[in-house]
């Protein structure tokens, strides 16, 4: 065999086997898309639920999870990126930011439904929050937490040590070399491991299962001390728990959910891109 | 470098800012955490707004009952949330919910714990449920006694063809033991016969979380048998009669067979209050006991009287 055919035999064997990887992704969200589309209608996005869920909308569960992925991003971006600023800009090498390190490695790896477990322990019943979307945001922003610091801080070292030494030998203190140099060349990677972890935050039904999901809640939440409905629990739900629930709700709702996140992932390439093309290395 | 960014050096505003961010936040966190003292017995929840929590075999029903009582009082918040009876009361007993739905009494163990934190517990009837033993549409078994059931559940019998079926291994489809219902079969079927008090669930037993769960896996499975509320029973399913002698009668659940009492897996479904019901809570209670009654017959369940 001569070595151009071996060469293209290789490309294909390799095309190929990406292609298994994609075949998988299109094929689920072109089955939901699918299945799923019929049921989308106005009437389905902007209704309460009725007849037992079987009809009507899912408005409530749609409110929900954008008002947990909002809290969560509330709290989990300025204690993610401030921890991420610190362990990269300020942080010396000691026992204490290493235990730091190792802490924010073993929460990336907890299982989500003990996150689930350890807010019903501390925001539901130590702190008297109750089943509430306060409860469940915090909950949800400590599990998306490792992902923000992780991905903020590689951003952060990303950025070449001229930048800063530049910044401090024209008379910059050091938190405006990071405030006005580093941080903004550092945004995009920032930007996307927010969303990340934000994505993930609104997809995990675990965490959310004790600490603020509602099985069936007609009404807009009206305090941060109400419970909600949200996308991945009624979608949990609805395909588990109610008898003679009609496929096409179903295939519906996962349609919503998937276009919510991919969405959000949309958004986030296209703040990426913008700022890639100004960053100026 | 050509800095894109050039505004008046001013960083300590934003170091500033940062931390009244923070210091806002944490106040926020704590206030909130603060006019919730652990102390405090009164409800979880905020005026106007009822929560449900429990038996999953209730939950549609507890649902349908909350749609039917919106048409009536529209500005009363309730709000439904499942994960089995054992879920329910303990929920009550940390005092998150107002009422615990449960498709089993509440232990003495539970009464203690309620009591321990300050509650009366109150037991209200809201509906009447027959477990209903269901198998593969095409399984020529026509009915059982509580004494096969058993033999069947605990793992002695483990062939069709040992009942005068088809020949066929035997799939248990259970719930897991957070479930009311579980709990209740356990009770009330396998250790039915107090020389059995110690009986146990065959450790092959499929442990579904739902009871649509069960309702599936049997629609499916050719071999399996499951056991669930009325509600859940559907013409895809088939049900076995049930009877306590090999000699008969044998029953199917229907109302007039759970009131009447001759079928004998039936059972009251309960919901529980921390105290005697006022207010809203009160008011919902006594339209699910008239009104209401109307869903549970809808829903397949036995209404009361």
């Amino acid at each position: 065999m001569s070595q151009q055919l071996a060469q293209k035999l290789g490309f294909v064997l390799l095309g190929l086997l990406s292609l298994v990887v994609i075949v998988p992704i299109l094929l689920v969200i072109g089955a939901i898309i699918y299945s799923g589309l019929p049921a989308v209608s106005w009437e389905f996005l902007s209704a309460m639920p009725r007849d037992g869920m079987r009809a009507g909308g899912i408005y409530p569960a749609i409110v929900g999870t954008i008002l947990l992925t909002l809290g969560t991003g509330l709290v989990a971006i300025p204690v993610g990126v401030g921890a991420a600023v610190y362990l990269s800009e300020y942080a010396q090498d000691n026992v204490f930011t290493r235990a730091i390190r190792l802490a924010i490695v073993n929460l990336a790896s907890i299982p989500s439904v003990v996150y689930g477990l350890f807010g019903l322990g501390l925001f539901v019943l130590l702190l008297q929050f109750g089943t509430s979307i306060l409860a469940g945001s915090l909950t949800l922003a400590i599990m998306t937490l490792p992902v923000i610091i992780s991905t903020s801080e590689e951003a952060l070292r990303a950025v070449p040590m001229e930048y800063r030494t530049v910044s401090e030998s024209l008379g910059g203190t050091h938190w405006q070399g990071i405030r006005r140099i580093v941080l903004p060349q550092a945004l995009p990677g920032i930007i996307t491991g927010v969303i990340l972890g934000l994505l993930r935050a609104a997809g995990e039904t675990a965490p959310i299962l004790f600490t603020v999901a509602a099985f069936f809640l007609p009404r807009l939440p009206q305090s941060p001390f109400d419970q909600t409905m949200a996308l991945p629990y009624h979608l949990y739900v609805i395909s588990t728990q109610v008898p003679a629930m009609p496929l096409q709700i179903q295939h519906g709702t996962a349609l919503v959910l998937l276009a919510f996140v991919l969405s959000m992932n949309l958004v986030a390439t296209l703040i990426r891109s913008y700022f890639r093309r100004r960053r100026e290395w | 470098m050509v800095p894109t960014h050039r505004r008046h050096a001013k960083g300590t505003r934003y170091l500033g800012f940062l931390c009244v961010w923070c210091l806002l936040v944490a106040t926020l966190f704590f206030s909130l955490a603060g006019c919730r003292p652990p102390n405090d017995t009164a409800p979880a929840t905020p005026p106007g707004t009822i929560e449900i929590k429990g038996s999953d075999t209730l939950v549609n029903l507890a649902l349908a009952w909350v749609e039917g009582y919106q048409l009536v009082q529209p500005d009363v918040r309730i709000s439904v949330t499942g994960g089995g009876s054992g879920t329910g009361i303990a929920s009550m007993i940390n005092g998150t919910v107002d009422i615990a739905a449960s498709s089993r009494d509440m232990t003495s163990r539970e009464f203690e714990a309620a009591r321990a934190a300050g509650m009366d517990p109150v037991e209200f009837v809201v509906a009447l449920d027959a477990i209903a033993i269901v198998v593969h549409l095409e399984n020529p078994i026509e009915q059982l006694t509580i004494q096969q059931i058993t033999d069947i559940y605990t793992g002695r019998i483990t062939n069709w063809a040992e009942l005068g079926s088809y020949d066929r291994p035997i799939v248990l489809v259970s719930r897991e033991s957070n479930s009311g219902t579980y709990v209740y079969f356990l009770e009330h079927v396998l250790r039915r016969d107090p020389a059995r008090a110690d009986a146990r669930f065959s450790p092959n037993s499929l442990l579904m979380p739902s009871s649509e769960g069960i309702s599936t896996e049997v629609r499916q499975n050719r071999n399996a048998i499951g056991y669930d509320g009325l509600g859940y029973v559907t013409p895809d399913k088939k049900v076995v009669a049930v009877g306590l002698d090999p000699e008969g009668p044998f029953v199917l659940p229907s109302i007039e067979t759970v009131r009447d009492g001759t079928y004998v897996i039936s059972r009251p479904l309960h919901v529980y209050t921390t105290g005697e019901p006022v207010g809203e809570v009160r008011e919902f209670l006594e339209w699910v006991l008239t009104d209401g009654q109307e869903m549970v017959r809808e829903l397949g369940f036995v209404p009361l009287d």
